[in-house]
C-alpha cells in the first residue's frame, strides 16, 4: 500500500487501490475555505446540518446548545440560539424533509423535536425512552418516521402523526455495542446503522415490525457514518479502522430471496486517523470525509469503471482543515460544491470545492 | 453469553437489581496458615490459579463463587447478573437437591414442582400431545426423579384473577379521589415489573396492580398454607416452577419474596420449559414413551384427569376476567364475548363496555417494548383513557416467551406460536369466582389467618430502582 503524502491541490496523483491495480489519473480538484466559524465557545462543535432550501445552518455541541446559521451578505451569522433544550451534549442535528422541523439527539438520552415558527424555532415535546447517551437522529425521506440510536446498542423508529405526536413504532436491538450512526434509505422506507461492534445494519419493516435484514461486516473498527449514494444504490462506510468502505446490494439471479450487501470498494491508505464522518453529495455524487488527523478529503468516482467495482479518487485534501479533530462533514443539498465541516475546537468551516472533470 | 431475558428487560440492565459492581465486599473463606511464608500465585495457561509456598508445593486454588443468596444481600459481586441467575436458578440445581435427598437422609427437602399452562402447551406442540396429557407424563417423569408433589400454577392462577378482580373493583371505586387509581397495570410479567421500576420508578409504581403473579401465589400456597399442613418447616420445601421464560427466574429473587423468618425463598429455583426439555433429553427420555401418572389435586385445577385453563389470553386472561367481572359487578351487564379490536399492530388490542353511546369500560392488552412505550408515554402525559391495561413483556405475550421451546427445523417461529395457542386454548376453562376448591382455601387459610397476615400472601409491592451513575459500573 502506497503512503499518501498529503497536499493541498493535486495536479496529478498516482493512486493504488485494493483491487491491487496502480493506475494513474489526471485530476485537478481543490478545496477553497470560504469562511471560518466559532460556533461552540470552549466546546466540541459535533455536527452541522443543511435546511433542506440550503440556506440555513444548524449546528450542535457540547456547549449543550444548538445553533442556527443564515447567510448575510458574504458571511454566516448565527440567527437563532437554542439553548434549553438539553442537559447534556447534542450530539447531532437533523432537519425534516419539510424543514419545517429540528430534531437533536443528545448525551441527555433525549431527543427533542423543535418547530420553525417564523425566524424561530419553538421546543415542540421530547422523544424520551433510550436508556442512555442518544448518538444519532435522522428524518425519513418521507417526512412521518425517525429513526434514533443510542450508546443502549438500540434502535428506534418512531413515527409522527397529524397532530405532531410522536410514537413509538419499534425498538431494534440488532448491535451489540454502542450505535454511533442511522441512517435512512433516500427513496425507499429502508434504515441502515452504525456501531461500535464494527458491524453495519439494514432494517426494514416486515410482517407488523422493523427487524435487521441483512448485516454488513468488514470493517476492523467502530463504524462511525453511513451515507447512501443520491440513486440509494450503493451506501458508503466510515470507520476507525480507517477506511471507507462502498457496499452494494446484490439481487442474487437465481432468484432466492437472500438479500446481501457486498463491498464492492475499500478506500484504504487515503486517511491517516479514524473516519468520522462521511457524506455522499446528492447534486455531483462526490464523497467528502471527516478525519481523526484534521484533514478533509474529497473523492470522486471514475466514470470508466464497472459499476460492479467502482473505483474512486482522492480528487482534494485539506490536510490541517481544522486544528482538531473533524467529527461532520456534510454538503448542500442545493449549491454544488459547497460543503460544511466542524470540528472539536468548536469551530465550523464552509468551504467550496471545484473539481475540474 | 447471549441473552435469554426478554427484549424489555435487556434494555433495563439486570444488573440494577442484582447489584453486581466492581468490588465485592463478600468475604471468601481462606484457610490461613500460621507463620511467615509468602506464597506466589502461579497462572497456568489454561487460566487455572495455583498457589506455590516456599517449599515449591504447587495447590491449586479454587475460583471464588458467590451464590445467590449472597449476592442478594452484600452490594457488590464480580460475576454478573445474569449469570448469577442462570446458574442458581437451573435444572442442575434441582438435580444437586434430588441427589443430596438421596444421600442424606437427615436433611431430606419435600420437592415440589409448579408447572405453568403456558409450559404444558410449548411441551405438548413439541411431542404432539395435549396439554392434560403434558401434565400427566411430567408428573410421572419428575416423580421418578424424586420430586414429592406436581402442581399446576392454573390453580394458583385462579387467585391471581380473583383478587385482580377485587383489586380492579376497589380502584375504580375511588378514581375520584386517588388519580392513580387507574388505569391499572397488571402485574404478572416480571419484565414489565422491572422495566417500570427501573425507567419509570415512582410515577408508574402505583398504577401497577399489587396482586401476586400466579408463581408467586403458588410460592405463598406451597411454602404457608402446604408446609402448615404438612407440618414441614417452609425451608425444608424446595419449591421449583417450570416458566415460559427467564424473566420469572428474577421474580423469584425478588426480596420481597424472600421469607427471612425461615431463610428461604417462596420459589427456590425456576426453570423454563426449555430446561425441562433438556432435562428429558438428559435422561434420553421421550415425554411420549413416559407411563402417565395420576396429577396431583391439591394445588392444580383439575376436573378428574383433566386439567382445566382459564379463557382470555395465553397470557393468564387478566383483562378477560377482570373485564368480565367489572361489567357484571358495577354496571349489571352481563358479557359473553369480548370484542377485541387491533390498535396499533396485533400486539396492542383494545375492548370498550358501552351503553347508550357511552363508554364505561376501556381495557387494553398492550404486549412488547415498543407498545409498552407508547403506553408509558401517554400516561406521563395524562393522555391514558384506560381503565385496565395488561401489560407483557414479549410481543405475542407469556406463550412466546424466552424460555419456551423453540421450532423445530421445518417450522417458522410463528408456525409453533400458532399451535402452541391452540394447544393451550384446547383446555377446558374453569371460572375462578365459581370454582368451589379456591372458595375453600380462601376460607381456610386466608380468613382464617386475618386479613393483616392473608394481605402480603396474596399481594406485593414495587420498590423504584436508583439509576447507577457510579462511572465504575458503566459498560462502555
Amino acid at each position: 500500500m502506497v503512503a499518501l503524502l498529503p497536499c493541498i491541490c493535486i495536479n496529478r496523483k498516482a493512486l493504488k487501490q485494493e483491487a491491487g491495480s496502480e493506475l494513474l489519473y489526471e485530476m485537478k480538484g481543490a478545496l477553497e475555505l470560504l469562511q471560518r466559524v466559532s460556533a461552540h465557545a470552549d466546546a466540541s462543535c459535533w455536527y452541522v446540518a443543511w435546511s433542506p432550501a440550503g440556506t440555513l445552518l444548524a449546528s450542535c455541541g457540547g456547549d449543550r446548545a444548538i445553533r442556527i446559521w443564515g447567510k448575510e451578505g458574504d458571511s454566516w451569522e448565527c440567527k437563532s440560539v437554542l439553548a434549553d433544550g438539553h442537559q447534556r451534549t447534542v450530539r447531532k442535528v437533523a432537519w425534516s424533509p419539510c424543514g419545517k422541523y429540528l430534531a437533536s439527539a443528545s448525551f441527555d438520552a433525549t431527543t427533542c423535536i423543535w418547530k420553525k415558527t417564523n425566524d424561530d424555532f419553538e421546543f415542540l415535546t421530547v422523544l424520551e425512552g433510550h436508556e442512555n447517551e442518544v448518538k444519532c437522529v435522522t428524518w425519513a425521506p418521507s417526512g412521518n418516521l425517525l429513526a434514533t440510536c443510542s450508546r443502549d446498542k438500540s434502535v428506534w423508529i418512531w413515527e409522527v402523526d397529524e397532530e405532531d405526536e410522536y410514537e413509538c413504532v419499534s425498538v431494534v436491538n440488532s448491535h451489540t455495542q454502542d450505535v454511533k450512526h442511522v441512517v435512512w434509505h433516500p427513496t425507499q422506507e429502508l434504515l441502515a446503522s452504525a456501531s461500535y461492534d464494527n458491524k453495519v445494519c439494514i432494517y426494514k419493516e416486515e410482517d407488523d415490525d422493523w427487524g435487521c435484514r441483512a448485516t454488513l461486516e468488514g470493517h476492523e473498527s467502530t463504524v462511525w457514518s453511513l451515507a447512501f449514494d443520491p440513486e440509494g444504490q450503493r451506501l458508503a462506510s466510515c470507520s476507525d479502522d480507517r477506511t471507507v468502505k462502498i457496499w452494494k446490494e446484490s439481487t442474487p439471479g437465481d432468484g432466492s430471496t437472500d438479500e446481501s450487501w457486498k463491498c464492492v470498494c475499500n478506500l484504504s491508505g487515503f486517511h491517516g486517523r479514524t473516519v468520522y464522518d462521511v457524506a455522499w453529495c446528492r447534486l455531483t455524487g462526490a464523497l467528502a470525509t471527516a478525519c481523526g488527523d484534521d484533514g478533509v478529503r474529497v473523492f470522486r468516482e471514475d466514470p470508466t469503471a464497472d459499476p460492479e467495482q467502482p473505483v474512486f479518487f482522492m480528487s482534494a485534501h485539506v490536510p490541517k482543515a481544522h486544528g482538531q479533530d473533524i467529527n461532520c462533514v456534510s454538503w448542500n443539498p442545493k449549491e454544488a460544491g459547497l460543503l460544511a465541516t466542524c470540528s472539536d475546537n468548536g469551530e465550523f468551516a464552509i468551504w467550496k470545492y471545484n473539481s475540474d472533470s | 453469553m447471549a441473552s435469554h431475558f426478554s427484549g424489555v428487560l435487556k434494555l433495563t440492565d439486570l444488573d440494577d437489581f442484582i447489584t453486581p459492581s466492581q468490588a465485592c465486599v463478600k468475604p471468601v473463606k481462606v484457610e490461613k496458615k500460621q507463620g511467615r511464608s509468602v506464597a506466589k500465585i502461579q497462572i497456568e495457561d489454561d487460566g487455572s490459579y495455583f498457589q506455590v509456598d516456599q517449599d515449591g508445593q504447587r495447590q491449586k486454588l479454587e475460583k471464588a463463587k458467590i451464590t445467590l443468596n449472597d449476592c442478594l444481600a452484600c452490594s457488590g459481586c464480580i460475576t454478573s447478573a445474569e449469570s448469577v441467575l442462570i446458574t442458581q436458578q437451573s435444572h442442575e440445581e434441582l438435580y444437586r437437591v434430588l441427589r443430596q435427598n438421596k444421600v442424606s437422609s437427615s436433611e431430606q427437602k419435600v420437592v415440589v414442582v409448579s408447572v405453568s399452562p403456558q409450559s404444558r402447551a410449548s411441551l405438548a406442540a413439541h411431542y404432539g400431545l395435549s396439554s392434560s396429557e403434558v401434565a400427566r407424563r411430567l408428573t410421572s417423569f419428575l416423580k421418578n426423579l424424586g420430586v414429592h408433589h406436581v402442581f399446576d400454577t392454573g390453580f394458583s392462577r385462579s387467585f391471581s384473577l380473583l383478587e385482580s378482580q377485587r383489586e380492579f373493583l376497589e380502584r375504580f371505586r375511588r378514581k375520584e379521589v386517588d388519580k392513580k387509581a387507574l388505569p391499572m397495570l397488571a402485574s404478572a410479567c416480571p419484565g414489565w415489573i422491572c422495566y417500570a421500576e427501573k425507567t419509570h420508578g415512582e410515577f408508574i409504581l402505583p398504577y401497577i396492580s399489587t396482586t401476586r403473579s400466579p408463581q408467586q401465589m403458588m410460592g405463598s400456597l406451597v411454602k404457608g398454607y402446604f408446609a402448615s399442613q404438612k407440618g414441614v418447616s417452609p425451608q425444608q420445601i424446595y419449591h421449583v416452577t417450570v416458566m415460559p421464560c427467564y424473566d420469572k427466574k428474577l421474580e423469584a429473587s425478588r426480596p420481597d419474596f424472600y421469607l427471612s423468618k425461615y431463610e428461604t425463598r417462596e420459589v427456590d429455583c425456576v426453570i423454563t420449559s426449555g430446561e425441562v426439555l433438556k432435562m428429558l433429553e438428559e435422561e434420553n427420555v421421550s415425554l411420549r414413551d413416559v407411563e402417565v401418572a395420576p396429577l396431583d389435586t391439591m394445588f392444580s385445577n383439575v376436573c378428574g384427569e383433566e386439567l382445566l385453563g382459564h379463557a382470555g389470553s395465553g397470557s393468564g386472561g387478566y383483562l378477560h376476567h377482570i373485564y368480565k367481572h367489572a361489567a357484571k359487578q358495577l354496571f349489571g351487564v352481563e358479557v359473553d364475548e369480548l370484542t377485541y379490536k387491533t390498535i396499533k399492530n396485533k400486539d396492542f388490542q383494545e375492548v370498550t363496555l358501552e351503553k347508550d353511546g357511552q363508554v364505561l369500560l376501556r381495557f387494553a392488552a398492550v404486549y412488547g417494548f415498543r407498545n409498552i412505550q407508547n403506553l408509558v408515554q401517554k400516561l406521563k402525559r395524562g393522555k391514558s383513557q384506560y381503565h385496565f391495561v395488561e401489560v407483557m413483556a414479549c410481543p405475542s405475550g407469556s406463550l412466546n416467551g424466552g424460555g419456551q421451546l423453540k421450532p423445530s427445523s421445518d417450522q417458522t417461529n410463528k408456525e409453533l406460536l400458532q399451535q402452541v395457542e391452540e394447544l393451550y386454548h384446547g383446555e377446558r376453562t374453569s371460572v375462578p369466582e365459581q370454582d368451589s376448591r379456591v372458595a375453600e382455601l380462601y376460607q381456610s387459610w386466608l380468613e382464617s389467618v386475618g386479613k393483616e397476615i392473608a394481605r402480603p400472601l396474596l399481594h406485593t409491592q414495587y420498590h423504584a430502582v436508583e439509576k447507577n451513575t457510579n462511572g465504575l459500573s458503566i459498560k462502555w
